[in-house]
Formats: structure tokens, C-alpha cells, sequence
């Protein structure tokens, strides 16, 4: 677990404050227990935690064991108390209930059993303990509010994968309450947020939340000068596309491959053993786990770079090192070795994350080495540049031929249906058919579900081409190594939410009032009020902090996903406009195509 | 939903059954696509639930693709051959199926053939 969150204060806004009120929230839970407690946990759950908080911490509040939740019931431990850490879903609910009724049959010294749900208890949740005979056994049922996990600086997550899934297909708009909560949670830590504007359905459900609860509170909030000044807020089915398609940014890419949770990686551990370590004992079976966030210098740099031009700072950055370690012979006086001593930690941190940077850089490319990720690149292009959309694809016929993961498969046939607005009706029959056959009549759920959401659709009214033009969303000549535009992230292509925020940021949404016509869901916009003396003053002529007075933080947040190229592509647009604009993002979850289409697959039973 | 249902059930008389609500079903929401595939799907039921029978082998469950791969494996070719008109599996992706099932048994003369 990290115990180092220094990197979490150094953005604009300090989400240490964030952090810091999570962690006495779940402290308090916790000291209402009195006595020696074991923790069972919700699988999920656990990543997200050791964010907040470390074992240490949890120690120091008497938390002596940790277990999984698992059907095999808990191992013997004489704790004073059971404390249940969980989500509010039926089936964890059966399992705590079988849990609870194992633990009464073996008898014996008496507990006490608590649950916290994480972020609120339901209804539907507590009834199903009463159906299951458990709810009295029960001693206290508590909440614990944890729903934006700070990542970094400038990020923040709820990790609720299903959000999108559960809002277009299942109509259930649960994590958009979730999200207004927290956006209030957000709003009582740094003080009201006065200008709103959103796109899409589902952002409106979160803003219309959002100030009920505001009149709720009825002018009880706190007196704090706003920090962050405007919210915006993108729905992700105002932009279908760009999460299908391949990132091509540093951690992009990793997340694509090996798949990045709760900020950190699990690698096969090969490519990063040592000299020493490889004698001492044999192969390790146990995936390499690496932390990625801003607290590593060179990650910082790298992350957000297209992957081609990952190659050449690693090198850069190489050859530094060794020219400063290099220093040490020509030290003479003591004075200087002194220095190079002091700065010896330092060097050696750099170098460590450099073999490791070097090991992940290989990983990755081993995988944009092969033919198949080049081809579905290729395709990839052909469509968003409107080639051949109207057709059936070849490349496509030949991966359902091969039988190739159908996530990869649905991922290319949605682009092109986006890109083609919608597929002619032999097209998309063709497609279906041809899927049914090779993996099975049960994905014609999947093929509806994805009907549904819209990520397949037929012929109809042509956008693409529109939306495309105007909002520039392919560049022909990009620079990998030095971007000038946010379509490095994609190479070629700019990705239309990260566009829109663009023309957010300036002139304007009013500038493109015709293309946010042509994109699905209303637009909202609205002012809260704030009293006179709270609002941040003008900077007036000859202040001194006038520069960082006209600074605006905005908060953009993501509903139903946001991919790490995209979070590339807003940072980029950051550091462009001189540094007038500060981007924090949150999402309810960091995505990528993969993750939505496999939302979105029906499993056989 | 029949569909979820049709792999609950146990007993492959169910399963039909289920189906045969679902393609009803789909044919009053004029999903005419979705009716004609459960209609396939029954008829593909039968058919592994004859071949389960004939090679002792399971079936059931499988893809119409993965059943052709199967029968292919096992040097089967008629009947895959009979398989594949049934059900009009364009030749592209057979192509693919027999290659890859053959070169999967080493087969080789039964490739250079094709």
C-alpha cells in the first residue's frame, strides 16, 4: 500500500483534503466498534481502500485481521468484532448472510458483526439480509461514503465499472445519484462551484441531483471561496467512439495491454528480476505489482506521451544518469563529494524507475510489434477517415475467422457502424450472423445490448462527416515527438470529447451550438449563486498575484468512463493555453474499449 | 428472458421450449432477424444433439463454428461439409475454420487437397 501521497498536493487544488476526510470518515466507523476488529472484505473494495488507507493506520484503530469475503466462510480468529466492508449487491448480501450463519453454527466465543456499505446501504440489500434470517444477528449497519478515490494530482475516480451499462441498458441511474453525492462531497470541501455546464442525458440527472440537494441543504453549506470555478460535465454517449479505439499514449497503452487498477500494474515478472535475485531463488509466479502515479518523476514525463516518442526519452534520460553518476571521479575536494553524496538517493531512485520504465517500454512494445494490433490499427484508420465504411470489412470477416476475441471484433464493427452513421441493414445482418455462428447464439443478447446503447445502429442521418469537419477531428500531419495538437494521443485522430473542451475552454460551446445539436442529449447550463462576499475577487491592476488570480480550475467529469489517452489529451490542452486553464478530471471510471465492450458481452450461463 | 433461460434449463425438451417462446416472442416485437436466428439455433440443437449421440462426443453449447471445427478435427468432413450448406456458412470464414482445424491435427494431406 502507498504510504507516500505527497503527490496527491501538488496540483492546483489540494486532494489530500480529500483524502484526509475519507480517511476520518472511515475512522470514525470504525471507532464505533469498541474493541478488537477483523476487517472482511469486498473483493473491489480493496484496491480503492489502500488508497485511503494503510494497514498501519487501520492497526493503530485495533484492525488486527483481514479477510476476503468468500463462499468458504472465515478462518478462526478471536476478534472482538466482524466488520463487513461491502458493496450494496444482492450477492454479496448472500454471502455475508452465509458467512454470518457458518460463524453462529460454529458457536463458541461470542462476536459481534458489523457491515459498512460502501458508498450507501439500500433498501433492497438490508431486506435480502431479513429474507436470509441474518438481520438481527447484525449489531450496526453502517455507511462509509467513499466515492471519488483521489488517483493524482489532477485525477479522481469512483471505479464503477457497470455505470455505463446500468444507465443505457438497464435504465438504472444508482451511480448517478452516487456521483452527485459526491460532487457535493466535493462542493463542502472546496466551496460551491459556480458556473455548471454538461452534455448528455445522464448529465443532466446528475446536475438536476445536484442542486435538489443544494436547496436540501437550505443555505447550511460552508462558507468557503470556491476553488475550483467552473464544472463541466460529458456524458459518454456524446462521444461513442474515441473509447473504441486503440490508444496510443504510454499508459494508454498499458492499461489497454495489462490493464492499470487502482493506479497500479500487474506485469509478468520476467522482464524484472536482478542479477542476484534470479540466483537466490527460482522463477516468481507472482505478477510483478508496480504503482504508477506522478510521484515517479519519469512516469510523470512519459505517461502521457504518444508511445513513439517513449523510446527516445528513456534514452535521453539514460544517458543523463550516467553522465551525472560519472560525476563522482572527477570529484577532487570533499566538498564535492559531499554534494554527490547528498544526491546519491536521488540518482538511485531515477535509475530504478528507469529499469523498470525500460522493462514496461518492452513489454508494450512486443505488443504494438505484432501484426494483428498494426492491422486492426489500420483498420481502425480507415474507418474514422471514412474509407470504405459502407461495405463489409475484410479484415473484419477474417478476424471473426480466426476466431478472435470478440471484444476486438465488436470494438472495429461499432467503429464502423459510428463511422458510417449506422450500418445498411445487409451490412449489420451479415455481421450478426456471422458472429451467432462463430461464438454462439447467446451473444445475439450482446449484439441487442449494444443495439440498445447504441453502439451499433442502422443507416440513418449523416453526422459523422459534420461533426468531424468542424470539430477537426482528424489531423493529417501530426508530430509524435513534439505534439502541437491533442491528436497526438490517437496519432492522427483528435478525440471529440477532449474537442469539445477544447471549444469549452475557447471561444465557447456557443461557437458549435450546431454540432452539440448533431450530439445526442441536451445541454446544460447553469450558475449557482454565491454570496458577494465569498466570490473570488477580480485581480485588480498592479496586484501582485495577478496571474495566478485569473487562473480557472475546471472540473471535468466523465460519466460512464474516460480512457488514459483522452486524460493525455486534456493534460496536453493544460499546458497549451499558457496556463490559464487547469484541468481536474473525474470519472466514474478509467476505461478503455475493452472494458465497455465487456460490459456489454453476454457470458454463456 | 427465454434466451438466459434456454441455457438454464437442464433438459434439452426445455431448452427448446424456451427457445420456441423466445422466437415467438421476438416475432411479435417484429425483431425478424432475431426470430429467424432462434429458429437456427433450434435447428442447430438438434443436429448436436443427433451428432452426441452418432460420435459419443459433447455438443451441446457449442458454436455452429466450433461444432464445424469439431467434426473437422475428427476427420468428419462429410458431415461438416452437410453443416456448413444447412446453415450457409460463407466460404471466407470456412476457409479459415478448415485451415485452422487441419493445422491443428497436422492433416497436411487433407489440406494440400483443399
Amino acid at each position: 500500500m502507498a504510504s507516500g501521497v505527497s503527490h496527491l498536493s501538488s496540483g492546483k487544488i489540494n486532494l489530500n483534503l480529500l483524502r484526509d476526510f475519507y480517511r476520518r470518515e472511515l475512522l470514525e466507523s470504525l471507532d464505533k466498534c469498541l474493541g478488537t476488529k477483523a476487517l472482511v472484505w469486498d473483493d473491489a473494495l480493496t484496491g480503492p481502500f489502500g488508497l485511503i488507507a494503510e494497514y498501519s493506520l487501520l492497526k493503530e484503530h485495533e484492525v488486527e485481521k483481514m479477510f476476503p469475503l468468500s463462499a468458504n466462510g472465515l478462518p478462526q480468529s478471536n476478534v472482538q468484532n466482524i466488520i463487513f466492508v461491502t458493496r450494496p449487491r444482492l450477492n454479496l448480501m448472500e454471502q455475508i448472510a452465509q458467512t454470518l450463519l457458518q460463524e453462529e453454527h460454529k458457536g463458541g466465543f461470542r462476536k459481534e458483526y458489523h457491515i459498512i456499505f460502501v458508498p450507501r446501504k439500500s433498501l433492497l440489500c438490508e431486506r435480502k439480509l431479513k429474507e436470509m434470517g441474518v438481520y438481527g444477528t447484525l449489531n450496526n449497519i453502517e455507511e462509509f461514503n467513499l466515492s471519488m478515490i483521489p488517483f493524482d494530482s489532477d485525477l479522481l475516480s469512483m471505479e464503477m465499472d457497470s455505470a455505463f451499462r446500468e444507465c443505457y441498458l438497464e435504465n438504472d441511474y444508482t451511480t448517478m445519484y452516487y456521483t452527485a453525492q459526491a460532487l457535493m462531497t466535493l462542493q463542502a470541501l472546496y466551496g460551491v462551484i459556480p458556473n455548471i455546464t454538461g452534455k448528455g442525458d445522464c448529465a443532466k440527472q446528475v446536475v438536476d441531483m445536484m442542486l435538489r440537494m443544494r436547496r436540501e441543504l437550505g443555505g447550511r453549506e460552508p462558507q468557503i471561496t470556491p476553488q475550483i470555478d467552473n464544472l463541466l460535465i460529458i456524458d459518454r454517449n456524446v462521444d461513442l467512439l474515441t473509447p473504441l479505439l486503440s490508444q496510443l499514449t504510454y499508459d494508454g497503452l498499458i492499461d489497454e495491454i495489462f490493464g492499470i487498477n487502482n493506479t497500479s500494474v500487474k506485469l509478468p515478472p520476467e522482464k524484472f528480476m536482478t542479477g542476484n535475485q534470479s540466483q537466490e531463488d527460482s522463477i516468481p509466479t507472482e505478477k510483478k505489482k508496480i504503482i504508477l502515479n506522478s510521484s515517479d518523476e519519469l512516469y510523470a514525463e512519459l505517461r502521457d506521451k504518444n508511445f513513439n516518442a517513449v523510446g527516445s526519452i528513456v534514452s535521453k534520460r539514460a544517458k543523463t544518469i550516467t553522465q551525472e553518476f560519472d560525476e563522482r571521479h572527477s570529484a577532487k575536494t570533499v566538498s564535492e563529494m559531499k554534494q554527490f553524496v547528498s544526491k546519491l538517493p536521488h540518482l538511485q531512485q531515477v535509475r530504478q524507475s528507469l529499469s523498470t520504465h525500460t522493462s514496461i517500454a518492452e513489454l508494450v512494445k512486443e505488443h504494438t510489434d505484432t501484426e494483428e494490433f498494426m492491422d486492426s490499427l489500420r483498420c481502425q484508420q480507415d474507418f474514422i477517415n471514412g474509407v470504405e465504411t459502407d461495405k463489409v470489412c475484410v479484415y473484419i470477416e477474417d478476424c471473426i475467422g480466426r476466431t478472435e476475441p470478440l471484444d476486438k471484433v465488436l470494438r472495429l464493427i461499432c467503429v464502423q457502424s459510428y463511422c458510417n452513421n449506422g450500418l445498411k441493414p445487409k451490412v449489420l445482418d451479415y455481421y450478426k450472423r456471422e458472429i451467432l455462428q462463430t461464438y454462439g447464439y447467446e451473444h445475439l443478447l450482446t449484439l441487442l445490448n449494444l443495439e440498445k446503447a447504441g453502439f451499433i445502429r442502422l443507416h440513418g442521418q449523416r453526422t459523422y462527416p459534420t461533426i468531424r469537419k468542424s470539430l477537426r477531428l482528424i489531423i493529417e500531419d501530426i508530430n509524435e515527438q513534439n505534439p502541437n495538437d491533442i491528436s497526438y494521443v490517437y496519432s492522427g485522430y483528435a478525440p471529440l470529447s477532449i474537442r469539445l473542451i477544447q471549444y469549452y475552454a475557447r471561444p465557447g460551446w456557443r461557437s458549435i451550438t450546431e454540432v452539440l445539436n448533431l450530439l445526442p442529449g441536451p445541454t446544460i447550463e447553469e450558475i449557482q449563486q454565491i454570496p458577494v462576499a465569498l466570490r473570488k475577487r477580480r485581480a485588480s491592476i498592479g496586484s501582485i498575484n495577478s496571474s495566478t488570480m485569473d487562473q480557472k480550475v475546471t472540473l471535468v467529469l466523465f460519466l460512464g468512463g474516460v480512457t488514459y489517452a483522452e486524460i493525455a489529451a486534456l493534460r496536453f490542452l493544460a499546458q497549451q493555453d499558457d496556463g490559464t486553464n487547469e484541468f481536474i478530471v473525474a470519472a466514474t471510471k478509467i476505461t478503455h474499449g475493452r472494458g465497455i465492450m465487456r460490459s456489454f458481452i453476454q457470458y454463456s450461463m | 428472458c427465454n434466451v438466459i433461460n434456454s441455457f438454464n434449463e437442464e433438459r434439452l425438451e426445455d431448452r427448446q421450449e424456451e427457445l420456441k417462446l423466445a422466437q415467438e416472442n421476438y416475432t411479435k416485437a417484429r425483431n425478424e432477424f432475431a426470430a429467424r436466428q432462434t429458429e437456427e439455433q433450434m435447428k442447430l440443437l438438434k443436429q448436436q444433439q443427433a451428432l452426441e449421440e452418432q460420435f459419443n462426443q459433447p455438443f451441446i453449447n457449442l458454436s455452429l463454428h466450433q461444432t464445424i471445427h469439431r467434426l473437422t478435427v475428427n476427420a468428419n468432413h462429410r458431415v461438416a461439409e452437410s453443416l456448413r450448406k444447412e446453415f450457409k456458412v460463407p466460404e471466407r470464414r470456412f476457409w479459415w475454420l478448415k485451415i485452422d482445424a487441419l493445422a491443428e491435427i497436422g492433416d497436411w494431406t487433407e489440406l494440400e487437397k483443399f
